[in-house]
């Protein structure tokens, strides 16, 4: 028997034959890889290995040799007699792997996704279940936070029954208190009016007795009167006459006089009342009341008072939290996705273990299915394509279709647990994680087979066996689904869903479906616009009636568990709705085109209610809204991109306050239409043409430029100050037609220089001049033109020479760009500050107008970033948002004018050369902006000795956008031309060296501790200096940023929890750009936000993702000064820039820890030289790139010694290039040179003064105070 | 690197349970490609009683391509280098895929026998051996008995 398998066996890969191929000498092997590989292909033979004999080999490769039947009758005779398995491989055909790219039996990893060998695959699984060993690492680490939660829940319910008995005992208190003040109130009055009542009556009493008697006495002395001084019965003496006289007429006049209340009796007792009654009543009544706070829920403020109570009472807040963000995933999980059907919620649609639909070809699931044969056909087919498609919507069971619907709404624990795409899923039968939506993997049928086949077969088991498609192909038996004695239920499940799933496979069930829920949500909003008249609420209820119906329990319940959250909160808030709108509301696409359609549709309608305030909306735009929301709701809910586009106006009008300003912003973004939005102003449309008009220019007059630029340098340096000479306010122009980067990245070298100089005297009038034209060639010649009366009115005489000329010419230019505009209207902007113009209420402003700020005499660090600073100068002031005029004006007057673009050109040629080039990709447009520069360049030695006066000139102050020497000599050094110029550097700043560096080591001030308070953090990370000094912390974990002054007074704290506008989930990185906005790396929504000076929302970007534009954890960020916005994707190693409105620029790094590469960078600065510094956490260094991404330098190692990092995190560069680094894992500051050489450190662990416990973000002041986040310490630490 | 093909584990597998007489072959504990390879001076050769050690790696395309052998205990061999390199010409063009592991280490033991000084690689002994067999298969036997003994 062992010698007939030794006949089975190929000579070469000592394996059973596979497809023996018979050579002439009559030696077998198999074809693949054997005789593959001992062909010859030089001399395209073949030798055998057995006699050595040499074949050709036949004209169609190996496989022309005959196949050895004889040889395969005798395997498959041997494969009968023992009873052996087939070979599992046979059948197929050998390909390339993906990845060793050897020729193989390859199956597709469901990892990369590629077509690759066992071996690889193992290799990949190893990588997962090492990845696996890791984030179980972490969700062991992190576990605690659960059971930190946990324990803050309990303890939140210790604190909820304390607070609940000691408010009940407070009411009871004063009830008690209000009971007895009412008693005795009321017992003192009663005595009052008792002993009252007893004195009047006693003083009545004696009244009417005295009286009697006074009756009594002058009857009888009448009578006597009457009976015998009448009569002269009696003799009266003449003094008893005259007594009785006397006494008579004291009667008379006694009785004349004598007066009492006899009528009504007046003095009553009065019950007064100290308050009105009726309002003390009322005010008993409702003596107190319970106010819940609840922070997050701000909409609340805007909302009616009335309602606010008591669904706040109802419902917890984390409900609404996670049923939005559950909303938020399912709609990234749709812009993923991209099919309509697609993965519906994020652990919808697949079993634990089952392969994952390959993204690329969604709907050819089958293949899949055909390929593992285990389970019966029917099932495979229909089953894994209804899910696949309808995921977990589709027509599942009834039974679970509660835990369902109450299940996965919850994915940021998704989302760190498995943090792979491919997110582990699990039956649909198993009860889940309410919050999470996780289930045990202990339930999952599959796990269990998987556990009790490698007990069986004692095998190492892992402790999350990853189930192995492989091996489930090779063993197909085993995937038959078995009944696990311990889930019989899920068992039960299975069958009835197979049967079910039988029943529609035959039938397009797929579409049928759609269709039909289709036409039921055309039924809803039918309905619900039926119901327009009643309140939301009321059309919710109405909407969600039809839905149960049992082919789609599953997914109904689900909508109607999302319709359950969004009903308490839609009648207050619309917009949560709309923007946490879920499975279906397909992204963005769907997004911009509904907001597109909104602006175009609605015009003046979304105009009007912008205006309105949110509750305004509210009420008056209820009866409006209501067909809108729900049909969107019910869009939302399944299939939105039919429902919406087939109500899109209804859905746009839907559209609330939120909603309306974003759609007409998203509407000059895409600058669809400028006529309707109110964003929508002269400013964006200046700079939109404008950059159309450099864009054409360029493309026009490159030759020109070139010449012009240099002709109008000398032409300048001749010009004296007073004869502001025509051409050259033409030739500026010209030049910056150069390219609205390149210039923006020259004007923004030049201003470096020319804030060096900062020479005032005569800067006034020519650099005003070149600021005039500058701005105009550059940005907005339409605008400035007819407005130069108002800039003229800021003083300066000379401008009307200039203005003359180039006005016509400006206009022109401008009519012609118009139309160029017109045509194509999909040109971005920079509406960054279009936006933020216009949200300040339409006032056309921009940088420019800082630009005055620096005329005055008076230059304040900041003002030329404060946007507060602008107001005061004039604000119908042109202000194109061109920083550049700023930059070319505070150029020295006897700088030639070319220096804007010239000089700098040759200084950091690399970097503004790239920006170019960037440039030049984006717009298309063929630049020769080198060669000008080098003209230029050239050109400009000849102004050197002015420029070194310039730079000979002290340095200003003014932090943000002084331009560090340093760098620049370093950049200048390189550039050949430019002698004078480093000489002129090193005298002119060098002799400021940053000496007060060495000597940091004193805490200046501290600010904060643990605490919610505002002016106090809960592990705040990010740190960024702004305007004036101010002090900008990302208070993480109190999802929000405090504003401190420069002194570390509070100023404003603003944001929340929570996932909509203006609100973080565990904010990183901060950072300010010149105009005073904020930019923050929301870490947890993996998105960018831009929040105005004031703290408002601006706009965001990004979701969670690894392609362009989305992030993995945004940490570190900065933006330099063109406003581009660098962004340490942390978790996908890299960097991203954008430009200030969102839009991607380019990206660098990559994960690993060669030169340039990067693995968890966490914070990162830009110099002023546009040296971009990042903090290469994992890989303790620092990297230093161009804005290109080029690698300038690395340094750091890991290490505690001086020079030497620990997982450095927080990263800043000073105004002359000099980094900080926030050391933390040494706990300590580092200061570097700004050519990387170690200069000092200091710092250690501990909470006392100068001490860290964990170091996130640093920044410098423009003063060089340091400021440092020190987390675990919960404070800012200055020095 | 990818995982053992099964060739290679099929060899080892085999060289473990039936080992060849006189050869012993185990693979490094830290690599499965190389193996420390042991083999009995033949019976009737100089090399009579000695043992001598050798390592074997299997390259990257094994069985395509041969696996390089070399001696590591001194030996004095015609054919065999002072730095344990083999002149054998299946361990060089005459390698075929058929060939394994056993079959390279028995034609090495062979070689051990017959001495083939025709095609030396070290020339001295080589020379030596044509010269004077007498004197150069005492040297062998002195050098098996000086580098090879197992004690």
């Amino acid at each position: 028997m062992e010698q007939f398998e030794q006949l089975l066996t190929c000579a070469i890969c000592l394996d059973r034959y596979r497809n023996p191929k018979l050579l002439p000498c009559q030696h077998s092997f198999c074809m693949e890889p054997c005789m593959d590989g001992l062909v010859d292909y030089v001399r395209r033979q073949v030798k055998c290995p057995e006699c050595r004999a040499e074949h050709r080999i036949p004209y169609n490769g190996v496989q022309g040799y005959p196949t050895n039947v004889t040889l395969q009758r005798f395997l498959e005779l041997h494969i009968e007699i023992t009873g052996e398995l087939p070979d599992p491989t046979s059948g197929q055909i050998m390909k390339r792997c993906g990845v060793c790219s050897e020729k193989a039996y390859v199956t597709s990893c469901v990892h990369c996704e590629k077509d690759v060998c066992s071996d690889c695959k193992g290799a990949h699984m190893d990588i997962l279940r090492r990845e696996i060993a890791r984030i179980n690492n972490q969700v062991r680490r992190a576990l605690h936070r659960l059971s930190d939660m946990l324990a803050g829940v309990e303890k939140n319910m210790l604190t909820l029954q304390q607070n609940c008995t000691s408010v009940t005992e407070e009411v009871d208190e004063i009830y008690r208190r209000l009971a007895k003040a009412l008693k005795d109130r009321t017992d003192h009055l009663r005595g009052e009016i008792d002993r009252y009542l007893t004195t009047e009556l006693k003083n009545l009493c004696n009244l009417k007795e005295n009286l009697d008697i006074e009756i009594s006495n002058i009857q009888s002395n009448c009578d006597l009167a009457d009976k015998h001084m009448q009569s002269d019965d009696v003799e009266w003496e003449d003094s008893e006459l005259m007594d009785a006289k006397e006494i008579f007429l004291k009667t008379v006049e006694f009785i004349r006089n004598f007066e009492t209340e006899i009528g009504d009796y007046s003095r009553r007792a009065k019950f007064l009342m100290a308050h009105d009654p009726n309002q003390l009543v009322m005010h008993v009544a409702s003596y107190g009341e319970l106010t819940i706070h609840a922070p997050h829920q701000a909409f609340n403020a805007s909302s009616n008072s009335l309602q606010a109570p008591s669904p706040g009472l109802m419902r917890s807040k984390s409900d609404h939290r996670l049923a939005s963000q559950y909303r938020q995933d399912e709609r990234n999980a749709y812009e993923t996705g991209g099919e309509i059907g697609g993965r519906v919620s994020p652990l919808g649609g697949r079993k634990f273990g089952e392969r994952y639909p390959s993204r690329y070809s969604r709907g050819d699931r089958n293949d899949y299915d055909a390929d593992t044969t285990h389970d019966n056909e029917n099932r495979s087919s229909a089953r894994s394509r209804i899910r696949s498609r309808l995921g977990r919507h589709g027509l599942n069971e009834n039974t679970d279709s509660d835990t369902d619907s109450r299940s996965v709404r919850f994915s940021e624990t998704n989302n760190t647990v498995h943090r792979e795409r491919e997110r582990v899923l699990d039956t649909e039968d198993v009860a889940k994680g309410p919050l999470s939506g996780i289930t045990r993997l202990y339930d999952s049928p599959r796990v269990m087979k998987r556990l009790l086949e490698s007990e069986n077969k004692d095998k190492k088991a892992e402790a999350a066996p990853k189930p192995q498609p492989q091996t489930a192909v090779q063993q197909p038996k085993k995937i038959t689904p078995q009944p696990t004695p311990q889930r019989q239920l899920s068992e039960d499940d299975e069958i009835a869903r197979i049967k079910r799933q039988n029943k529609t496979a035959s039938t397009s069930s797929d579409t049928e479906r759609r269709d039909r829920v289709g036409s039921i949500k055309r039924e809803d909003s039918r309905d619900s616009n039926r119901s327009t008249s009643n309140t939301p609420a009321d059309s919710t209820r109405k909407t969600s009636i039809p839905e149960p119906i049992p082919a789609d329990t599953q997914e109904s319940s689900e909508s109607e568990s999302e319709e359950d959250s969004v009903e308490v909160v839609e009648p207050r808030k619309p917009t949560p709705i709309k923007t946490t709108f879920p499975p279906s509301t397909s992204a963005a696409t769907a997004d911009s085109r509904r907001s597109s359609t909104a602006s175009d549709n609605l015009g003046s309608k979304g105009n009007a209610r912008l205006k309105s305030t949110r509750s305004e909306s509210i009420d008056s735009t209820c009866s409006s809204e209501t067909p809108g929301t729900p049909v969107r709701r019910n869009a939302g809910s399944t299939y939105p991109s039919e429902d919406v586009k087939q109500s899109p106006v209804s859905s746009s009008s839907g559209s609330t306050t939120p909603r309306a300003r974003f759609s007409s912003v998203s509407s000059k973004r895409d600058s669809a239409t400028p006529t309707n939005s109110r964003s929508y102003n002269v400013t964006g449309n200046s700079e939109s043409t404008s950059k159309k008009e450099e864009i054409e220019d360029e493309e026009e007059e490159e030759e020109e430029t070139e010449t012009s630029s240099e002709s109008s340098e000398t032409d300048t340096d001749e010009d004296s100050e007073d004869a502001k000479p025509k051409t050259p306010v033409q030739k500026g122009m010209e030049k910056t037609d150069i390219g609205p980067l390149l210039a923006r990245s020259a004007q923004a070298r030049d201003n470096g220089s020319g804030s060096n100089s900062s020479s005032r005297r005569a800067s006034q009038d020519e650099s005003y001049t070149r600021s005039r034209y500058g701005t105009s060639g550059y940005k907005s010649p339409s605008y400035q033109s007819p407005r130069e009366a108002d800039t003229s009115a800021s003083g300066s005489k000379y401008l009307n020479n200039t203005r003359t000329e180039p006005a016509p010419r400006f206009t022109s230019r401008f009519l012609k760009t118009k139309s160029i505009q017109e045509e194509n209207p999909s040109k971005p902007c920079y509406n960054s500050d279009n936006k933020y113009t216009s949200d300040k209420g339409g006032l056309s402003r921009s940088r420019t107008s800082a630009n005055l700020d620096e005329d005055l005499p008076d230059d304040t660090n900041t003002s030329a970033y404060s946007p507060y600073s602008k107001n005061h100068y004039g604000s119908d002031l042109s202000r194109s948002r061109s920083s550049h005029a700023l930059k070319s004006r505070e150029t020295s007057p006897d700088r030639p004018v070319t220096n804007a673009s010239a000089g700098t050109g040759e200084k950091d040629g690399a970097a503004l050369s790239s920006w170019a080039r960037y440039l030049k990709n984006k717009y298309g447009n063929r630049g020769k902006e080198n060669a000008a520069k080098e003209n230029a360049a050239a050109s400009s030695a000849s102004s050197s000795s002015s420029r070194r006066l310039s730079l000979g000139l002290p340095l200003r102050s003014n932090s943000t956008h002084v331009d560090s020497s340093d760098d620049d000599q370093k950049n200048m050094q390189s550039s050949p031309t430019s002698h004078t110029i480093i000489e002129a550097g090193m005298q002119g700043v060098g002799s400021t060296p940053r000496v007060q560096y060495l000597q940091k080591r004193q805490l200046l001030f501290k600010i904060g501790g643990r605490g919610s308070e505002p002016g106090y953090f809960t592990w705040p990370r990010g740190v960024a200096v702004g305007p004036d000094n101010l002090i900008v912390v990302a208070d993480s974990s109190n999802h929000r940023i405090q504003v401190f002054d420069n002194s570390g007074k509070i100023l404003k704290d603003f944001g929340s929890y929570g996932n909509s506008e203006g609100e973080f989930d565990c904010l990183a990185g901060v950072a300010v750009n010149r105009i005073g906005q904020y930019i923050i790396a929301d870490r947890y929504n993996h998105r960018i936000q831009v929040l105005d000076p004031s703290g408002r929302f601006l706009r965001s970007f990004g979701s969670q993702g690894s392609s362009d534009g989305r992030f993995n954890y945004p940490w570190g960020i900065t933006t330099d000064a063109l406003g581009f916005i660098y962004v340490c994707d942390k978790e996908n190693h890299r960097i991203q820039v954008f430009q200030s409105d969102g839009t991607f620029v380019g990206k660098f790094g990559s994960n690993g820890n060669k030169i340039g590469q990067l693995e968890h960078p966490h914070y990162i600065a830009v110099s002023n030289t546009n040296r971009v510094i990042v903090s290469d956490c994992n890989n303790h260094r620092i990297q230093i790139f161009d804005v290109n991404g080029r690698v300038i330098s690395s340094f750091g190692t890991e290490g505690s010694e001086n020079g030497q990092f620990k997982f450095p995190k927080g990263v800043a560069v000073d105004d002359q290039g000099y980094i900080l680094v926030a050391d933390s894992g040494n706990n300590r500051i580092q200061i570097f040179h700004p050519d990387s050489t170690f200069l000092r450190a200091f710092g250690c662990w501990g909470s006392g003064d100068g001490e860290f416990k964990g170091l996130e973000g640093i920044a410098v002041m423009s003063n060089g105070n340091i400021l440092v986040c020190d987390r675990e310490n919960h404070r800012v630490q200055v020095f | 690197m990818s995982v053992l093909p099964r060739r290679i584990l099929k060899e080892t597998q085999r060289l473990m349970q039936e080992p060849v007489p006189g050869i012993s072959a185990k693979p490094d504990e830290g690599n499965a490609r190389y193996f420390h390879v042991k083999v009995t001076g033949p019976e009737d050769s100089p090399f009579e009683g000695g043992l001598f050690k050798l390592e074997l790696f299997l390259p990257e395309d094994y069985p395509m391509s041969a696996p390089k052998v070399r001696f590591i205990t001194k030996i004095y061999h015609p054919n065999i280098d002072r730095l344990g390199r083999i002149c054998l010409d299946i361990l060089k063009d005459k390698w075929s895929p058929a060939l394994q592991i056993r079959t390279v280490l028995l034609s090495i033991q062979a070689l051990l026998s017959a001495p083939n000084p025709d095609d030396p690689l070290a020339n001295d002994v080589a020379e030596l051996w044509k010269v004077n067999e007498i004197e150069a298969i005492r040297n062998a036997k002195e050098w098996t008995r000086m580098y090879a003994s197992e004690n």
